[in-house]
């Protein structure tokens, strides 16, 4: 069985977005199962077309940062997720808080899976890495 | 250092070079040498990594400045 690598993603920032497809993708790309699972605010980093911004009033600095990544040739939010795709990332989303932010399965990105706490414990439980970003 | 293909990943920040290493190398045979060019400082000790988890075997390994080189045999 191939290493196993999951995440906890709570939080929507920017930041927190590029993060676990930075890591996951490498880790897909590195022959590892990837599984990641949004709870909370990071929930929203599911939802179709969602362009993230950075945390706080450095939210209006987003473009910036963007347009930097760009001349840097770093790929941006949706073309990461694209590639996580094709790299066979799993994505989850919790159950518990869709309902809690009144979000719907089909306002989420294709592919993504509707799961609850128990479930990804026990994909985390025969994990080699873990990793909590929130 | 004798090779088959070459992958250029100059100007590419961590993790592209990697993702990309990860795609060319299903295009190619076992035993056949890739040539990596890349420039990211990450990709001095992400490559050797990738090598060591994947099981490809590095051949080779060169700095030219902010260049490096690696040689890759497919397992």
């Amino acid at each position: 069985m191939a290493d196993r690598f999951c995440m906890v993603v709570s939080e929507g920032s920017f930041d927190k977005a590029m993060m676990p497809l930075i890591m996951g993708n490498t880790a897909a790309s590195m022959g590892m199962e990837v599984h990641v699972f949004y709870t909370f605010f990071g929930l929203k980093l599911l939802k179709k077309g969602i362009r993230p911004k950075l945390p706080g009033m450095w939210r209006f600095f987003t473009g910036m940062m963007v347009k930097k990544m760009m001349k840097l040739n770093v790929p941006n939010y949706e073309e990461m997720l694209k590639q996580a795709k094709e790299l066979g990332v799993n994505f989850y989303a919790c159950s518990t808080s869709m309902s809690l932010l009144g979000v719907k399965q089909s306002d989420l990105i294709e592919g993504t899976k509707v799961l609850g706490a128990s479930k990804f414990l026990d994909l985390a439980a025969d994990s080699k890495v873990t990793l909590f970003i929130g | 250092m004798e090779k088959d293909v070459t992958l250029d990943a100059r100007g590419l920040m961590c993790p592209m070079p990697i993702v990309q290493l990860a795609k060319k190398v299903k295009e190619l045979k076992s035993g056949q040498v890739l040539e990596l060019l890349a420039d990211d400082v990450g990709a001095r000790d992400d490559v050797p990594a990738w090598c060591n988890r994947t099981g490809h075997a590095m051949v080779g390994q060169e700095e030219e400045g902010k260049l490096f080189r690696f040689y890759i045999r497919i397992k």
